[in-house]
């Protein structure tokens, strides 16, 4: 049984419209979710989904995405859910993600597992996202036999370790607690990597001048957490890890 | 990183800035199969590099919110002698002490992070007037405060402004016997303090709470402390003796030291009278962290806190287990808060 945690926080038209389109793609997979939890995170903007698959859940008020999380992994393994897989409202699933996520995971001793991420625009941008790996997983070196971390955004874990480990709420933002719920949870499991599971992610690039704003913004955004990381997680001062990019994905001694 | 303590620690010469960023850029450019693209993509990684390198985290996401304590020693300087303690044999000349403003600004700074504001010193009350001051600032920024006491020097008028802010004070108080107070205290004022202790008691209610040190010299007072306590309905709290200088001696209460506790201490922000910033005031008994992170004149708080060394010295203070771990500062969540 594997269900899918969406937490959204919807600001703009074109989060919604994000949204739905992340719907369509998990509608279309090759093998359906058995529950599809979209946690609305008190967003500002008020809006309905057509789409009866999904269970949507409000929340009174906004609590971050962590919490957003832990409230539908808290549902999920009320339901008994064997595989509990995340993504974000501003991705678009390959149509074997689920199926390739919970083969993975059902296949293996790994306790958690990441795919294989792709910008979904085509600025210069993107393009640079792609081969710096800013959103795909991170290979633990020297072997790359399994991943340091993984980003949330194509992320997917065993009910076992969902009961031991939670996001931390104390992060505000979409930014380290998907980095700091990994470096926990390898004290006791592994993270895989499966190339298979794809999934794009978009940036929201109009073109790449006007994406520049953005493009600095989200990495202060990410640097904005790495206190919080690095007052949990010291061992990410001597951070020892790849990024993975179409060029370095395949080199898995898995 | 080294954990030797390196006075210059965050000014990196300029050839680890150079092969700090040759080690980013060269493989970063491998990965480039464009070429066509390899300067722009470049000038991306630039961008990327320098905000991880420079750009300053807002507090708020530095240690997450209201998670930390701020304790601001305010002074060394003690009008008891009291034989627990030694602080204050060493009282700091005026020309150390920091101004008023700067420890305020430090709190301005800091206060979406705190659940606690502690005054303690020395004895906090020699400077009534910059208590209360920082006591007006914290109530205007929400932040709960306490000040720590021999309860000699309370009067009236400030327990009246005190009570205005709602915050906490606490007493330190380790015996009800008069022949034996002398001894504890090096100053003959039992009857005053105890005067104060039930005017507070009257003035600030439930606000009034009282400490004492549970050490072999008073194993047999902590027992009448706390009844004293109940009977006036005042919350009362015990910690063991820690070797602050004083000549007293540990209660053998050795069930406890072997307790793996964490260290919660770590959660503390402690500045010095002279503005110097530790994680925690024994953390010089941690062999590496000796030395203090830095200065509120010299550097902003955040960069202090922002240093890799503060988070090595966390990441030490967790494990550090010191007999220092029982003391109140090390309790994880606020102590009395109502």
């Amino acid at each position: 049984m594997s269900i899918l945690i969406i937490p959204c926080l919807i600001r703009t038209k074109w989060d919604i419209n994000c949204l739905q389109r992340l719907l369509i793609s998990v509608q279309n997979q090759s093998k359906q979710f058995d529950k599809v939890y979209v946690i609305e995170d008190a967003s500002p903007f008020s809006y309905s989904l057509p789409f009866n698959f999904i269970e949507h859940i409000r929340l009174s008020r906004n609590g971050g995405p962590a919490r957003a999380r832990n409230i539908g992994i808290d549902k999920a393994l009320e339901q008994n859910a064997q595989y509990l897989l995340f993504t974000d409202h501003d991705c678009i699933l390959d149509k074997q993600w689920n199926e390739q996520m919970t083969l993975f995971l059902s296949q293996t001793d790994f306790g958690a597992v990441g795919g294989m991420t792709y910008s979904w625009g085509k600025t210069l941008l993107d393009y640079y996202h792609d081969i710096n790996g800013t959103l795909s997983g991170k290979w633990l070196l020297p072997d790359k036999k399994e991943l340091w971390y993984m980003p949330s955004l194509n992320f997917g874990m065993k009910a076992e370790v969902a009961k031991q480990f939670r996001f931390d709420e104390k992060f505000p933002t979409a930014a380290g607690e998907d980095v700091d719920l990994c470096l926990r949870l390898r004290s006791k499991y592994k993270i895989g990597f499966c190339v298979k599971a794809k999934l794009w992610h978009d940036y929201g690039y109009k073109n790449s001048l006007s994406g520049f704003k953005r493009f600095v913004k989200l990495f202060m955004k990410y640097k904005s957490s790495s206190a919080t990381l690095y007052e949990g997680h010291t061992v990410l001062l001597w951070d020892s890890s790849e990024s993975i990019y179409s060029g370095n994905a395949h080199v898995t001694n898995i | 990183m080294s954990l030797i303590y390196r006075r210059k620690f965050n000014q990196s010469s300029l050839s680890h800035l150079i092969n700090d960023y040759m080690g980013e850029m060269v493989p970063f450019s491998k990965r480039i199969e464009k070429k066509r693209f390899l300067i722009p993509l470049i000038f991306l990684k630039t961008i990327e590099w320098s905000i991880y390198r420079w750009y300053k985290s807002p507090v708020r996401r530095l240690y997450g919110v209201r998670r930390n304590e701020l304790i601001y020693m305010i002074t060394r300087r003690c009008n008891d002698r009291c034989s627990k303690c030694g602080i204050w044999k060493t009282p700091e000349p005026d020309s150390e002490r920091i101004n008023l403003k700067d420890f305020i600004k430090c709190l301005q700074s800091l206060h979406n992070n705190l659940y606690q504001v502690t005054i303690t010193g020395g004895e906090p009350l020699l400077f009534m007037e910059d208590v209360l001051h920082i006591a007006e600032e914290s109530r205007k920024l929400n932040v709960p405060m306490f000040v720590v006491t021999n309860g000699s020097l309370i009067t009236e008028d400030f327990l009246v402004k005190y009570s205005n802010f709602e915050h906490i004070l606490v007493v330190s108080l380790d015996t009800m016997e008069k022949s034996k107070w002398n001894e504890f205290r090096g100053r003959n004022h039992y009857d005053k303090v105890m005067s104060n202790i039930l005017l507070a008691r009257k003035i600030l209610g439930d606000r009034l709470k009282i400490q004492s040190v549970f050490a072999y010299e008073t194993r047999d007072d902590i027992p009448k402390v706390k009844t004293f306590c109940d009977e006036l309905g005042i919350q009362h709290t015990s910690q063991p003796y820690m070797d602050f200088g004083g000549v007293w001696h540990d209660a053998n209460v050795s069930s406890l030291l072997d307790n793996d506790m964490v260290c919660a201490a770590r959660k503390n922000i402690c500045v010095y009278y002279n503005g110097d910033v530790v994680k925690c005031f024994d953390h010089l008994r941690i062999p590496l962290a000796r030395e203090p992170l830095g200065n509120i004149l010299k550097e902003d708080i955040i960069s202090i806190l922002s240093k890799k060394r503060t988070t090595e010295i966390t990441r030490l203070m967790k494990n550090c287990n010191l007999p220092c771990k029982w003391l109140s500062c090390n309790i994880p969540e606020p102590q009395f808060l109502s």
